[in-house]
């Protein structure tokens, strides 16, 4: 650990403030279960850190509102994966919250903090050992040719192949969610599906959004299919363990039992939350069968670029895919 | 006095009231850290530690330790009392990634960090080899490179030609990977200078050889260091003896004078001390149509670093499983570059018994036998390597009552044939496992009071196994005194030798001392062997306020002089193999496991496991022992590889959250059931070893469970999802 400039704004004025008035490398500080551990790491070495953990007003938790929920950025995990309303009309977000981590863990990071987690690649966190173009750029990428079990079967490259570790932002990605931000230039909304970028040339850089912008909150727009969801997470144990495959999946029926909504994306298999939209269109029309949800796993999967170790996981996969969507038709209203 | 419900150490664990070595503290207490390697081989050429040392509250930074100053402390398994025999910081080579390059010392924890990222070092590498097939691995014959008897290979009869005469024959290789103990206790604790006594408070299952070692190391009098560990947070062998960043520490404090505390970081307990070592097991079974086992052979190759030769002592038990007429074993080891492995709970058993117990178990379907009947229809009371009876063996009431109580009769034999409500595969699996009983020398010292207080100090380690409660319920029941008036100190250079605990001897060792302590004691109380008594009262009786006894006790057939190695620090134990008989502890393990129909999670459900440890000194702790074994060995079938790239050397998931020990919800029910009978001939407490058996077979039993659900045998470890699909 390096020493740092630590401010904790008591307001999101000041803490807007704050940022605009810091300078580059700034961290913005919530529940801390990713940056700390990063810093001890020595991997992050902010020269400055802000700390919003106590801005009760980005905080709130409102399900009241017809057509939309809204998750105040600072919101702990657990509070929203275990709050009764999230879990009967959206239990993928619910669960995608609540098999992430440990119960110790999401009693303090946030909903905000979540969305930017770092990618657990254990040669970007192993340090120096390791040429990491994330962590030192044009270093070279250690997973190419290496230890890649864990690693991304979409949106990788030459560059990097390090998987986007989350669970929330998946779930966030399949209902559409859009993220309300905030920095010296003014707000903004920026949808959850322009928010994370695949790594190309410059894998270092895993968002859109600017050093001194600020999660305020995320909105998702509640439909029929989110009710009719799950978040299903294949991983080596049963808890406190990443993906090795996980889906988002919703769907809705119509008064036929035809699929008229199908929401599917990723986690565990790509470098950022990953959607299939070829695949949803292959249920929609459909009936919900055996047959018609693997193929819309086969479909979802079709262009995966396996690694030397990972290409069990595209099988894996399409199973997940189809198990997926046959728990949240269980779960739709018929 | 009633048996307790509870560990007696149970209440201090679970309020933070027991005292590990790294909670000592001092106001002048300083912190170290180590700044490693990042090579996995070679020479380190220049170390630039400006910038560590320009750290506000950093007080020194080590790099180069005279060999004059601190000598090699020796291996354990060489004669020696060190973990490897190499001392990281004495020389320019670097034999493996993660070995320390300096030490750092700081008047906080923070600045030590800080600056050991800081340090700054120069290589010349060389290339790694880290797999059992890579270039540059050199393969020796054990019994040709390490010429004592113990570690020959076995040989009885003619193995291979009673193979080749068997009319079902059984060839296959298995194999299984480097893993890491992983205790939750980290290394380290605090050493300090009380004039011109060293004293070291550090977790582990060998203070004995701390002491020894580190008076060889420093060129030191052993009666002027002290070793206090009255509590050791999990060793399951990691602990198991002197481990190289003590004897720096103690020349740093010794020169800051001030008291050092080092904890070390959970990545670096994956390279700075052992681990399992990866095996290849090969393993033919001869036997007749009805699968009566005539032959077996059991060669292994097993992974070693450059600088020692760990053995491999795995067919000492496959030759004991079953009454096998011919036996032959071969254990090779193969060099390759990175700390010495060591011994990790069972450390050669569970990857032999996964290996030969898988084979039995293919045996049992190529002749149609049910694998419950094929074993008992195998089992022996003869040692069929040396001819001589086994003190006591009932491994074939631990099948039969496992078998009862899992439903055994309820399995239908046929692979994939079933299948739970919800479409998930079902497999009913077992496995024998077998240990040896050994037992080391000790001291026991007692005092009873006037009050009816008794206090031992005696060899021993409390690392979680609950030794502390089983020697509190031999006095609390010999004596009458409730547990509450029982002191236990052990751990403790001050009051016992301490003898390396392991090998599952530690309770054996330490009751048969505490117990021949009781009979002084009760000569010297004139009270006859089996009476009840007033301990109070009859301490009184003597006129004096209290009575102190002392008792040394050997293993059978020891030399009485071996109590000398015992305090030199040195290994010392006997067994199993004892002048008129032979000893194991036996347990037999029924596994189910469900895989699901599509993602083909493997999960387990339920375990039945029945131990035959002697007689049962301490209920609730063998209990937990046993379960503990059995999530041991989840793990070690189903999840944990520590794992390498071999352009790096080391280990690449050397942190807790990416080394994937079972958690909780990885976790059914396990049910425990034990023969408890005392064995005779062992010692007069009847104790047998129980920590390692537990875990022995459960590997197997597992394999063998997936190949019943599955119809897939997969003889590789840890078997995982993909091998599944």
């Amino acid at each position: 650990m390096r020493p740092f400039s630590y401010a904790a704004p008591a307001t999101l004025a000041e803490a807007v403030t704050a940022l605009a008035e810091s300078g580059p490398g700034t961290k913005i500080l919530a529940g801390g279960t990713t940056l700390y551990d990063l810093m001890k790491l020595d991997i992050e070495a902010p020269p400055a850190v802000v700390d919003i953990h106590r801005l009760a007003e980005i905080a709130a938790v409102d399900t009241t509102r017809p057509g939309e929920f809204s998750f105040g950025a600072g919101a702990r995990m657990a509070d929203v994966a275990d709050d009764p309303v999230v879990r009967r009309d959206f239990p993928a977000l619910a669960e995608s919250l609540a098999k992430a981590a440990s119960q110790q863990l999401r009693n303090m990071a946030t909903v905000g903090g979540n969305l930017l987690q770092r990618t657990r690649c254990g040669y970007f966190r192993g340090g120096p050992v390791f040429p990491c173009n994330k962590r030192e750029p044009g270093s070279g990428c250690s997973a190419l040719g290496g230890l890649d079990r864990g690693h991304a079967l979409f949106g990788g490259g030459d560059a990097c192949v390090a998987t986007y570790p989350g669970d929330w932002a998946i779930a966030l990605l399949a209902f559409d969610a859009v993220v309300d931000v905030i920095g010296p230039r003014g707000a903004r909304t920026v949808a959850i599906a322009d928010l994370h970028v695949e790594p190309g040339d410059t894998p270092q850089r895993e968002h859109t959004l600017a050093g001194d912008e600020l999660i305020v909150r995320i909105r998702v727009p509640v439909t029929p299919s989110g009710r009719g969801s799950t978040y299903h997470k294949i991983r080596d144990r049963e808890s406190y363990a990443f993906a090795l495959v996980s889906v988002a999946a919703g769907v809705a029926f119509d008064d036929r039992g035809v699929v008229e909504d199908c929401r599917i994306a990723l986690g565990g298999v790509a470098t950022r939350p990953w959607r299939a939209p070829a695949a949803e269109r292959v249920m929609i029309g459909e009936r919900l069968t055996e047959a018609t949800a693997r193929r819309a796993g086969e479909v979802a999967f079709a262009g995966a670029r396996p690694g030397t170790g990972n290409a069990f996981k595209i099988e894996l996969g399409v199973r997940a895919v189809a198990d997926a969507l046959r728990i949240a038709g269980e779960r739709a209203v018929r | 006095m009633s048996t307790p419900t509870r560990r007696v150490d149970a209440r201090e664990k679970v309020t933070g009231a027991a005292r590990y070595g790294a909670d000592r503290t001092s106001p002048d207490l300083a912190h170290a850290v180590f700044a490693v390697s990042t090579i996995g081989k070679g020479r380190v050429v220049n170390v630039d530690t400006a910038a560590a040392e320009a750290v506000p509250g950093v007080l020194t930074v080590l790099t180069r330790i005279d060999p004059a100053e601190l000598g090699s402390p020796g291996f354990v398994m060489g004669g020696g009392y060190g973990f490897q025999s190499l001392q990281p910081l004495t020389d320019d080579r670097i034999a493996y990634r993660g070995q320390p390059i300096a030490l750092v010392v700081a008047d906080t924890l923070v600045a030590a960090t800080e600056a050991a990222n800081l340090v700054r070092a120069e290589y010349e590498a060389e290339p790694v080899t880290s797999d059992l097939d890579a270039e540059g691995a050199e393969t020796l014959v054990q019994e040709e490179a390490i010429p004592l008897p113990f570690l020959a290979d076995i040989v009885v009869g003619d193995a291979d030609a009673a193979f080749a005469g068997s009319a079902v024959r059984i060839e296959e290789t298995y194999e299984l990977p480097r893993q890491h103990q992983v205790p939750m206790e980290l290394i380290g604790g605090v050493v300090e200078w009380r004039g011109d006594t060293l004293v070291v408070h550090e977790g582990t299952q060998n203070a004995g050889a701390l002491r020894g070692g580190l008076a060889k190391q420093l060129g030191m009098d052993p009666a002027k260091i002290e070793i206090i560990a009255p509590y050791t947070g999990g060793g399951f062998g990691q602990k198991n003896s002197l481990q190289p960043h003590v004897g720096p520490l103690a020349l740093a404090a010794r020169r800051l004078g001030r008291p050092i505390k080092f904890v070390m970081p959970r990545t670096q307990t994956f390279h700075q001390a052992s681990f399992r070592p990866a095996s290849r097991h090969l393993v033919r079974l001869g036997a007749d149509e009805t699968g009566r086992l005539l032959a077996a052979v059991h060669e292994v190759d097993q992974q070693t670093s450059r600088h020692d030769l760990f053995p491999s002592m795995s067919t000492e038990i496959t030759s004991r499983l079953y009454g096998i007429g011919h036996f032959r074993g071969r254990q090779r080891l193969v060099r390759t570059d990175v700390q010495t492995p060591g011994f990790m709970r069972a450390p050669f058993e569970h990857p032999a018994a996964f290996a030969f117990e898988s084979a039995v178990d293919e045996l049992a379907y190529a002749v149609g036998q049910d694998p419950v009947a094929l074993r008992l229809a195998n089992d022996t009371d003869v040692d069929p390597v040396t001819g001589q009876p086994f003190s006591s063996r009932y491994l074939a009431e631990c099948l039969r009552r496992g078998a009862d109580m899992f439903g055994w009769a309820g399995r239908t034999h046929e692979p994939r044939s079933m299948r739970a409500s919800d479409g998930s595969r079902i497999g009913w699996g077992v496995a024998s496992g077998v240990y040896p009983a050994s037992v080391a020398p000790a001291v026991a010292r007692l005092t009873a009071t006037s009050e009816g207080k008794v206090t031992v100090g005696v060899d021993g380690h409390e690392m979680g196994q609950g030794i502390r409660t089983a020697i509190t319920l031999l006095i609390s029941e010999d004596l009458s005194v409730g547990v509450d008036d029982v002191t236990v100190d052990v751990g403790d250079t001050r009051v016992a030798p301490q003898h390396l605990t392991a090998g599952s001897w530690g309770t054996a060792t330490a009751l048969q001392a505490v117990h021949a302590a009781l009979r002084e004691l009760r000569k010297h109380l004139n009270v006859a062997d089996s009476d009840p008594v007033d301990v109070g009262a009859a301490v009184a009786a003597t006129g004096q306020t209290s009575v102190e006894v002392e008792a040394t006790t050997i293993a059978p057939g020891q030399p009485p002089e071996i109590i000398e190695r015992s305090r030199a620090g040195l290994v010392a134990f006997a067994g199993p193999v004892y002048p008129g008989f032979t000893a194991f502890s036996f347990i037999a393990h029924f596994v189910e496991v469900r895989i699901e129909p599509t993602t083909r999670r493997i999960r387990v459900p339920r375990v039945v496991s029945v131990a035959d440890c002697g007689r049962v000194a301490s209920p609730v702790t063998a209990a937990s022992q046993v379960r503990g074994a059995v999530v041991w060995g989840i793990g070690a079938s189903l999840r944990e590889r520590s794992e390498v790239d071999p352009r790096f050397g080391g280990f690449a998931n050397a942190t807790m959250e990416e080394y994937p020990i079972p958690v909780n919800a990885d976790i059914g029910e396990i049910e425990v059931g034990f023969v408890d009978k005392p064995d005779p001939m062992l010692n007069p407490v009847g104790v047998k070893g129980l920590g390692e058996v537990a875990m022995v077979g459960v590997a197997a039993a597992i394999g063998n469970a997936v190949f019943h659900a599955t119809g897939r045998r997969l003889r590789r470890l840890p078997i995982r999802i993909e091998d599944v699909l």
